[in-house]
């Protein structure tokens, strides 16, 4: 390492070290300050990792967390950069703030689609993860097939690194690329034909520009698709999910590859991370019960959903950003036997989106077939999400903009199980509230 | 059962639906449930024909760059039902990239000319490396009433002959940044940069949407308690 790389990874680790022991945060400010003095210092850290990127819209960081606990089983010295950190400041944190490892290790790194290409430009790394491109916070990312062209600028720099690819995405079967390629789906079911609902982004046959047909539909537009004008179709799945099983919001069993697997987390759109996880770890040599062993292991994985108990209320909150994901976590809250309540905090800032049209692509119509006790809104933009909910024939809500009053509100529904689904900083405002009353350890990485 | 019965055709629905434009179809069904009338909605795609005859309101939406292009080549096919959907005075919505391929043309991202139905009289340039988004307020200078949405556009549209804007741009950019004037109205056509679930926020518009359409179809019926509906803020 050169004297002006060393010297740059000083000042960004004595720069962390100070933010996390007196200022309780910050995983981008230390990146910055040693890219301030060293623009290329992430060249020095491949010589010292091998390097995995996981990208795409929805699924990044359960697919990271997965993928590292599964690759623990193997390899001693995993890095991983921190929940929300994958923008190119967060990457370098992680790299300087890391403990030296003792032989090569390995890095896997949840990148932000636009800053895959950053990170490629300086490492070339030996896998990329690709989980789903749907649309996400237009007015930042544009349109799918422009976020999609971003992450190929990185791949372009690398092509030799292995794709391991959602196979059931139709936009990663459109672009002929020298990599080798690995892909991932479910093959649960099939059926002779069906069509997608009208309102799903991406029907379009990439060859031929007719309307996709499917044999089976996971969500959204993926599953099991052909064109049958010309002929596209699904590659051949490398590894697929051949059953499910239970499916409740805290947990999912499936069969891939013949064997049964748990894990502790809800939804159906976290057996896509899963799967990419397995995918990843069969790709680089970890067996199939060291992977069950690593799902299965008690420790709770943290995605963008976690269980915060409120005074007696068991409370779960999930971050939701945009259609797609939205509609998933709709359907797993379904899932719950037990009667619940329904909160939604919604925010315009830069992070949330400050377009929040994206909420009227969620179905909350299929709320109104539950015995749901109790709505509130919540959040800067609560009239938006009333009227919403009101429109989806909800007539009961709760309207509190403040968060405090969301937070002392909680305690007074009716139900045990309350589930709180908010935007980005909505999340981020209310854990700093949760931490301040004691509920929950303060910070987030 | 509701007294009254209104057909929808959702111009392109599974391809120019981008930007949350069901929106729209939820709010006129949630007004016109308060004027006692339900709506059946049925997507008209690609390679499908449009027959005016069966419809009563029609939405068209916004879309990505590469669907856009993809309809503006089964335009022609649809052409003649639109025409005579308009001239018959049957009210229609179109936003964004639907309301520029009611015009002569826009011009794509990568500055190529792409044909629209030329129905209404207006033209859509493009800007380079920038878009116009953000909260957006106008006023109808008719009625004095203000609309609240957001645009996120890059197209410039000029209105032509027969047109008047939807509203004076109150703050926002509108449809070129240069005119004050955002959408456009034309018989019963309502254009806008507005995306994508105008209604939602706007129940006046919906409103206006409905009795056209209510009328229209009913021209014996009596749809003053309709008229005096009145619509609360939603924003």
């Amino acid at each position: 390492m050169s004297l002006k790389s060393s010297f740059a990874e000083f000042a960004g680790r004595s720069s962390y070290w100070f933010l996390h022991t007196f200022m309780h945060g910050g995983s981008s400010l230390p990146g910055k300050i040693t890219l301030k003095l060293d623009p290329d210092i992430l060249q020095s850290f491949a010589k010292k990792y091998d390097l995995v990127i996981v990208t795409g819209t929805n699924g990044k960081t359960l697919t990271t967390a997965l993928s590292v606990r599964v690759l623990r089983e193997k390899y001693s010295d995993v890095l991983t950069n921190p929940t929300g950190s994958n923008m190119k400041q967060g990457i370098v944190t992680t790299f300087i703030t890391a403990p030296k490892p003792k032989q090569k290790g390995l890095a896997v790194l949840e990148v932000d689609e636009a800053n895959v290409a950053i990170v490629t430009s300086y490492i070339t790394p030996v896998a990329f993860v690709f989980t789903n491109i749907f649309r996400d916070q237009m007015d930042r990312y544009g349109e799918i097939y422009t976020t999609y062209e971003k992450i190929l600028k990185g791949v372009r720099m690398a092509p030799k690194a292995t794709i391991i690819a959602n196979g059931d995405e139709q936009l990663f079967n459109t672009q002929n690329l020298p990599n080798p390629v690995i892909y991932y789906g479910f093959n649960h079911e099939h059926h002779d034909d069906l069509r997608a609902p009208a309102n799903t982004d991406g029907l379009l046959c990439p060859k031929c520009q007719h309307i996709l047909h499917y044999h089976l539909i996971t969500y959204a537009g993926l599953g099991d698709y052909f064109c049958p004008h010309c002929g596209f179709k699904r590659p051949k799945l490398d590894y697929a999910v051949t059953k499910l099983g239970k499916l409740t919001p805290t947990s999912s069993t499936f069969e891939l590859d013949g064997q049964e697997y748990r894990i502790e987390i809800g939804g159906l759109y976290n057996i896509y991370n899963a799967l990419a996880a397995y995918a990843l770890g069969r790709f680089l040599g970890v067996s199939q019960s060291q992977i069950k062993h690593a799902f299965e292991s008690d420790e709770r994985v943290f995605g963008r959903q976690e269980e915060i108990n409120i005074d007696g209320k068991k409370t779960t909150l999930i971050l939701v950003k945009n259609p797609v994901g939205l509609n998933q976590v709709l359907d797993m809250i379904e899932t719950d036997p037990e009667p619940f309540s329904f909160v939604f905090l919604l925010n315009a800032n830069y992070a949330d989106g400050i377009d929040t049209s994206w909420i009227w692509d969620g179905d909350f119509e299929k709320l109104t077939q539950h015995d749901i006790k109790q709505y509130m809104t919540g959040g800067e933009r609560y009239k938006d999400i009333t009227t919403r909910l009101t429109m989806a024939g909800v007539d009961k809500i709760w309207k509190e903009p403040e968060l405090a009053s969301v937070l002392t509100k909680i305690k007074d529904l009716p139900t045990d199980h309350v589930y709180v689904l908010a935007s980005y900083t909505a999340v981020l405002q209310l854990r700093k509230l949760l931490a301040e009353k004691g509920y929950i350890k303060g910070g987030m990485d | 059962m509701t007294k009254y019965h209104l057909n929808l055709a959702h111009l392109y629905g599974d391809l120019l639906n981008t930007y949350s434009d069901v929106g729209n179809i939820i709010a006129l069904r949630y007004y016109a449930k308060q004027m006692d009338a339900d709506i059946a909605v049925k997507v008209v795609s690609i390679d499908e024909e449009f027959n005016p005859d069966e419809f009563d309101i029609a939405l068209f939406g916004g879309g990505q760059d590469y669907e856009q292009l993809v309809v503006s080549k089964d335009l022609p096919n649809k052409k003649a039902g639109i025409e005579k959907f308009i001239n018959d005075g049957k009210p229609l919505l179109a936003i964004c990239g639907g309301y520029q391929l009611l015009g002569h043309y826009y011009v794509g991202a990568n500055g190529e000319k792409i044909p629209g139905l030329g129905v209404l009289d207006h033209y859509t340039l493009s800007q380079d490396h920038n878009r116009f988004i953000g909260d957006i307020t106008i006023k109808n200078e008719e009625t004095g009433q203000e609309y609240h949405g957001f645009e996120n556009h890059n197209g410039k549209t000029y209105l032509g002959k027969g047109e008047r804007p939807l509203g004076k741009v109150v703050s926002g950019h509108g449809n070129n940044g240069e005119d004050g004037s955002e959408g456009a109205i034309y018989k019963n056509v309502y254009c806008s940069y507005f995306h994508g679930p105008i209604l939602t926020r706007n129940g006046e518009i919906a409103k206006k949407i409905l009795l056209a359409a209510l009328h229209h179809k009913y021209p014996a019926a009596d749809f003053s308690q309709a008229e005096a509906l009145e619509i609360k803020p939603t924003f």
